[in-house]
């Protein structure tokens, strides 16, 4: 049915975006790669000292700020977790009541729509440790509460977190909504007239129907926090010291102010693979699951 | 607020029992009232810029945070818009907000026909490899940028964009390919058999049936398409940084700078007001088209 010039027309329309995949990616993820063995500083170096090839790595794992980031890279990742756990509990309860359901999610989903500096600055402002809310804790008779996070490297991951938190639980929320109206409607009808209590409902019945949402959220999630780095930016710009840089901090300041090319394609490198590791097995289990839930209708 | 859970009463019908009625409105206000403050948690940032970008400093100085402005001023606004400091220079946010409509036209128009053909082709028509490389195409849509970023700094540098719009917007185009050529695949494979057949009995001729069948029957994912990008492009921090150049920088690597390095006397509410001047395109967007708005963000999360 197909013209001869309609074989050749799809091929000609999908060029771009091949030569974009292959340069841009492939060939671009390579290139990191191979520098990540050399001594690049500042210009791109091609010489690759056999006897010592991994000596980019092995500074890494040496530097301070490295461990530092990887450490806060777990801690955001198990904070920002929360975020998903309020997205459901949200989700939850505007589900049960039909009612206003739009209001809420605009109420709540909007931080999406900001941009990441600028959320952080309103933190930012909002720990200020002489003008912000711990002032007005101290106020209101709260003498001893602290909200200065931002000022201790042992809090100020905390700060991040919460502000991370903030910004992405109304995503969480959007998408579990989503996952709770593709529940079939007879479920809750049932449920009802068997007066189970609604947690125990959620509990054994929604959650585990819900598991693709749960594991969608998760490689958001993981995905997000390997990326972190405006909001650490426009928080604490790393500081106090070290103490808030993440693996995506640390990557592009080893370019852009230590212009160590080798060194910060090794830790690029790096974030592929903590991304693959996270991000490859949770795909895996989510076809597996979804492969074995096919066999099991048919 | 307060209302809400007050007009949620006589819905709640759920048991027959009296009884049970009782508890179950009891438990719906509990519910409401819960969601209200969790809306309230939400609002507490942006009503804290709003508040302070219309303060006075000495109101500031005061300390207390959360109060109202005493007299509204719009003095920080006009400061931040036409005086607010980067480094050494003193030009305000205007420069930046014209950069980041001049770095938004032209990262639109490379993302979205990029992404919309590559979808059309392999939706619609018979290609080797087709789903491979849709396959390939959802890993690279997870690729962190700063495995890519040197390759693409020098091969921009290389064609003698790097530091203009262009090499911006080229950037936005290449990590936005992956995602946008899902989305509009999975709009386009829902075009029914029927209408691609008589297409293709009528011309067969793949840019006519893009142009005068497919193109006009794309609104709906274009909207959805263009408010994610356009949210997306102009909060973007880091490709704005790194690629525009000096003179070039959009609206929020300006205000990042201005905030973050400045030194000194730290003048907070103009620079509230110049973090709610960048916050307010995307947030119109967002409380206008908020359907779309969502359908953009989910989107990307259900081919997971």
């Amino acid at each position: 049915m197909a013209l001869r010039m309609s074989r050749i027309s799809p091929l000609v329309a999908l060029a771009p975006s091949a030569a974009v995949t292959l340069v841009a990616f492939v060939g671009a993820i390579l290139w990191t790669f191979y520098m990540s063995f050399t001594e690049s500083r500042r210009f791109p170096d091609y010489q690759i000292d056999l006897t010592d090839w991994g000596r980019q790595y092995h500074r890494l794992f040496n530097d301070g700020a490295w461990l530092i980031a990887l450490k806060n890279l777990f801690v955001l990742g198990i904070g920002s977790a929360l975020a998903i756990v309020f997205g459901f509990l949200l989700a939850a309860l505007i589900n049960k009541e039909k009612r206003a359901e739009g209001f809420f999610r605009t109420a709540m989903l909007y931080p999406l729509a900001v941009s990441l500096i600028v959320t952080g600055l309103a933190w930012r402002w909002i720990m200020n440790p002489s003008l912000g809310a711990e002032n007005f804790l101290h106020e209101i008779g709260f003498a001893h509460a602290k909200f200065n996070w931002l000022a201790e490297p042992n809090t100020a991951m905390y700060g991040v977190i919460l502000a991370s938190v903030w910004q992405s639980t109304g995503f969480y929320l959007a998408l579990m909504l989503a996952g709770l109206k593709s529940i079939n409607p007879e479920i809750w009808n049932a449920a009802r007239l068997d007066g189970a209590p609604f947690w125990r409902l959620y509990l054994e019945i929604i959650v585990p129907m819900m598991k693709f949402t749960f594991l969608t959220c998760a490689i958001l999630l993981s995905l997000g926090v390997v990326k972190a780095y405006d909001i650490v930016v426009a928080m604490t710009n790393g500081g106090p010291g070290q103490s808030t840089w993440t693996p995506a901090y640390f990557a592009i300041n080893a370019y852009s102010i230590r212009s160590n090319i080798g060194f910060a394609s090794a830790a690029a490198v790096i974030m592929l693979a903590l991304t693959a590791a996270t991000f490859l097995p949770l795909v895996a289990l989510v076809g597996w699951a979804r492969g074995r839930e096919e066999r099991a209708a048919t | 607020m307060s209302t809400q859970a007050a007009d949620a009463v006589p819905f709640a019908r759920t048991a027959p029992a009296a009884r049970r009625r009782r508890r179950v409105k009891g438990s719906s206000i509990a519910t409401y009232a819960f969601l209200t403050m969790c809306c309230l948690f939400f609002a507490v940032p942006l009503y804290v810029i709003v508040v302070t970008s219309f303060k006075t400093m000495p109101q500031i100085i005061e300390g207390d945070i959360f109060s109202l402005p005493r007299a509204w001023t719009l003095e920080p606004w006009s400061k931040a818009w036409n005086e607010l400091c980067t480094g050494i220079e003193c030009n305000g946010i205007k420069s930046g907000f014209l950069n980041s409509l001049a770095i938004l036209a032209p990262s639109l128009a490379l993302s979205i026909s990029l992404s919309c053909v590559t979808g059309y082709a392999l939706a619609l028509w018979r290609v080797r490899w087709a789903n491979g490389y849709l396959f390939g195409l959802f890993m690279c849509a997870f690729v962190p940028f700063q495995i890519i970023m040197i390759p693409l700094i020098l091969l921009t540098a290389a064609a003698r964009i790097y530091g203009t719009v262009w090499a911006v917007a080229v950037v936005h185009a290449i990590l936005s390919m992956p995602l946008l050529t899902l989305m509009f695949r999975n709009f386009y494979k829902d075009v029914p058999v029927e209408l691609m057949n008589a297409a293709m009995m009528d011309s067969g001729r793949f840019w006519r049936i893009f142009f005068e069948i497919i193109l006009p029957m794309s609104g709906n994912i274009m909207v959805v398409v263009l408010i994610l990008m356009i949210t997306g492009i102009w909060n973007d921090y880091l490709i704005g940084l790194t690629f525009a150049g000096f003179g070039n920088q959009p609206m929020t690597v300006i205000v990042a700078n201005s905030l973050i390095t400045s030194r000194g006397e730290v003048i907070y509410n103009v620079d509230m007001a110049a973090a709610l001047i960048t916050a307010i395109p995307p947030l119109v967007i967002y409380f206008g088209l908020g359907r779309f708005f969502v359908q953009g963000i989910t989107a990307g999360a259900i081919k997971a």
